[in-house]
């Protein structure tokens, strides 16, 4: 926006109307769904014609899209505390590497992110036929978990940075064992990042559909999976209200991210202001 | 290692380097080298950047491991322990508090680690605030301090913990011209008062000559020249440290006849051929075929009616109580001239310049 300021009028505005546009291009469709999860008519339509809870009611009566909801809500967490017990090390061991080796071992820690998800999704279907992981929640969560490796590393990565290296030996020299000196200097100083990776991790996730297809069998299907599976076979409006609920448990875990984030910044000012004061007194 | 920690006038222990040496690659960070540092004295290591001062600093600290050698500290050969068991207190050059804890937190986390009862860390947290003039100040943020405010909680972060040894890497460097000159004082003063052992590493001459009991000058990971501040001043062993500290004329000089006692040398730009008594001449220049050097201190030169020197003064400036002058000989070259400031000397004077053979020295250039 600042940046903007410098252009002169007509280019502001177009540069305005050109994000809005942007903007409303992405998230308009997935808006959408809302209304026509609360249309009475028994088939998916926009506008609805007459508003209704009746597809809520019949989601919540069905124990199989509560079961799906359950699933998934398991296997988020799951693999968001595998994700962050594998990345958090890995971000860690990245940022120690030696120089010329870092780029090669970032790449391949990120790789997950650019190998067609559908490639990964055979290849984990195959490996997990073998040790007999498919179609369970175990199964489904570790899946997940490194789809989901690159965004908890990205997030904890970017947070490191920030982490000045004389904090670390200041602390050694003071007295604190290599443990003590993580727990108490590098832990809280990267915790926003690793509440951002934890929440990419449990989205992506929650709404992870390939791989969910391939490893869901009787045992672990998800949300994702359900609603894939009604659309081919019934397509009612119980399909909106499942992916209302999906958009408003991502958008909920964005909000409480920041939530954090914001809360930690603020705690921070407080203790600001009470100094401005004391300076003053 | 508790009643250490414990104790109060804990004046810290000796230090000895035995041949300590650091490379990284092909660049050598320190050559080979030996030091002795005496329980509660205080040892500046003044060099330009890249001198190997800072890396010195680490492998007393422990952050870096020495290529070859041994590090004593008293009696305890540290060199192959891990930083947190040296108990050496470090002030960083941006200080490295902990930006996510209060004052107090930062202060206290040395005690903290090492499990002190809570009513202990309180109350040395609180006499070391006191002790650096920040009493009062333990529940405020970081950011909130002023850079003299932090590098005071830096200070006593390091104390707190009673170390052995201090160690300071530039702590002043982000301060500015008087609030510098004051923390030197009071650097000064705390270290008169407790006689830890302190290493500190500096670029500026004036600081280590306010604070040290004895400097080592450094250049390219060697220490050139160790010895109180006065011998530096009075006799350095070359031109670099002659340069480095205090101001200085370097005319060059031939030698033209070495006596018992003396040497002859004849220095072009003065026109003179001039006899010096050997303890004037730095040991160094005495061997090899070196060019060499005449030393003269700005204010070893004296305006003198009958002095064998004609001058033209080319520059005058005022610097307070002393006034420098620039003076052209007639042989071309210019001499830098220090006295007490009167206003009866203005450019373009000619004036007369004598000095006392005991006060110059000839040096190897280097």
């Amino acid at each position: 926006m600042s940046q903007m300021a410098g252009l002169p009028t007509p280019w502001r505005w177009s540069a305005t109307i050109s994000a809005n546009l942007v903007v409303a291009f992405l998230v308009l469709p997935i808006l959408a769904v809302i209304p026509t999860s609360f249309n009475q008519a028994s088939f998916i339509s926009l506008p609805p014609t007459a508003w209704s809870w009746r597809w809520y009611v019949s989601f919540f009566a069905d124990p199989e899209w509560r079961a799906s909801l359950w699933v998934s809500l398991q296997v988020a967490a799951l693999a968001t505390v595998a994700a962050i017990a594998l990345g958090l090390p890995a971000a860690l061991g990245l940022q120690r590497a030696a120089p010329g080796l870092r780029p090669v071992l970032t790449g391949l820690f990120l790789a997950p992110m650019i190998v067609p998800v559908i490639v990964s999704a055979v290849s984990i279907y195959r490996t997990a036929l073998d040790v007999g992981l498919n179609g369970t929640r175990i199964g489904m969560a570790l899946s997940h978990a490194a789809l989901a490796l690159p965004f908890v590393i990205i997030n904890i990565g970017v947070s490191l940075r920030n982490v000045d290296q004389r904090w670390l030996q200041a602390a050694s020299g003071l007295g604190a064992t290599p443990w003590t000196v993580f727990r108490t200097v590098t832990l809280p100083n990267i915790l926003p990042g690793l509440v951002g990776g934890g929440v990419f991790a449990f989205v992506t996730s929650f709404d992870e559909v390939v791989i969910a297809v391939f490893m869901a069998g009787y045992g672990a299907k998800t949300l994702p999976v359900k609603i894939w599976e009604s659309i081919r076979l019934e397509f009612t409006p119980v399909v909106a209200v499942a992916a209302t609920f999906m958009i408003l448990l991502a958008a909920v875990a964005f909000v409480l991210a920041r939530a954090i984030e914001a809360g930690r910044k603020k705690a921070k000012n407080t203790k600001e202001d009470k100094m401005d004061l004391g300076v003053a007194a | 290692m508790t009643a250490r920690m414990t104790g109060t006038d804990n004046s810290g222990l000796s230090l000895r380097f035995a041949g300590v040496s650091k490379s990284y690659g092909r660049a050598v960070a320190l050559h080979p080298t030996d030091l002795e540092i005496e329980a509660g004295e205080f040892l500046t290591l003044l060099g330009p950047s890249g001198s190997g001062k800072t890396t010195l600093l680490n492998l007393i600290a422990g952050y870096l491991a020495p290529d070859a050698g041994r590090l004593l500290i008293g009696d305890r050969d540290v060199t192959n322990l891990p930083a947190r068991q040296r108990n050496i207190g470090m002030v960083f050059q941006n200080y490295a508090l902990f930006p996510h804890m209060t004052v107090a937190e930062n202060v206290a986390y040395g005690l903290m680690v090492r499990r002190r009862p809570k009513t202990e860390i309180n109350s040395r947290v609180a006499a070391a605030l006191a002790l650096v003039e920040l009493g009062g100040y333990g529940d405020r943020a970081i950011q909130q301090l002023s850079g003299g405010q932090q590098q005071r909680v830096a200070l006593a972060r390091a104390l707190v913990i009673e170390p052995d040894v201090l160690l300071m890497d530039e702590p002043l460097g982000a301060l500015d011209r008087q609030l510098r000159r004051n923390v030197q004082l009071e650097l000064r003063r705390l270290h008169e008062e407790r006689r830890r052992t302190t290493l500190y590493v500096t670029h500026d001459q004036e600081e280590a000559l306010i604070l040290s009991d004895r400097v080592a000058v450094m250049r390219a990971g060697r220490i050139e020249q160790l010895g109180p501040v006065a011998d530096l001043y009075n006799n350095p062993i070359n031109s670099f440290v002659a340069s480095f500290i205090g101001e200085s004329n370097l005319l060059p000089a031939r030698l033209i006849a070495r006596h018992e006692a003396s040497v002859q040398v004849e220095v072009a730009a003065l026109r003179q051929t001039l006899t010096l008594p050997l303890p004037a001449v730095s040991s160094a220049s005495q061997s090899a075929d070196v060019p060499l050097l005449l030393l003269v201190r700005p204010e070893h030169l004296l305006l003198d009616e009958s002095g064998p020197l004609t001058v033209r003064v080319e520059e005058v400036v005022y610097l307070g109580e002393l006034t420098a002058l620039r003076l052209r000989l007639e042989s071309g070259a210019d001499l830098w001239l220090r006295r007490l400031t009167d206003r009866k000397i203005t450019r373009g004077m000619d004036l007369r310049v004598n000095w006392q053979a005991a006060h110059l020295r000839l040096l190897p250039q280097t």
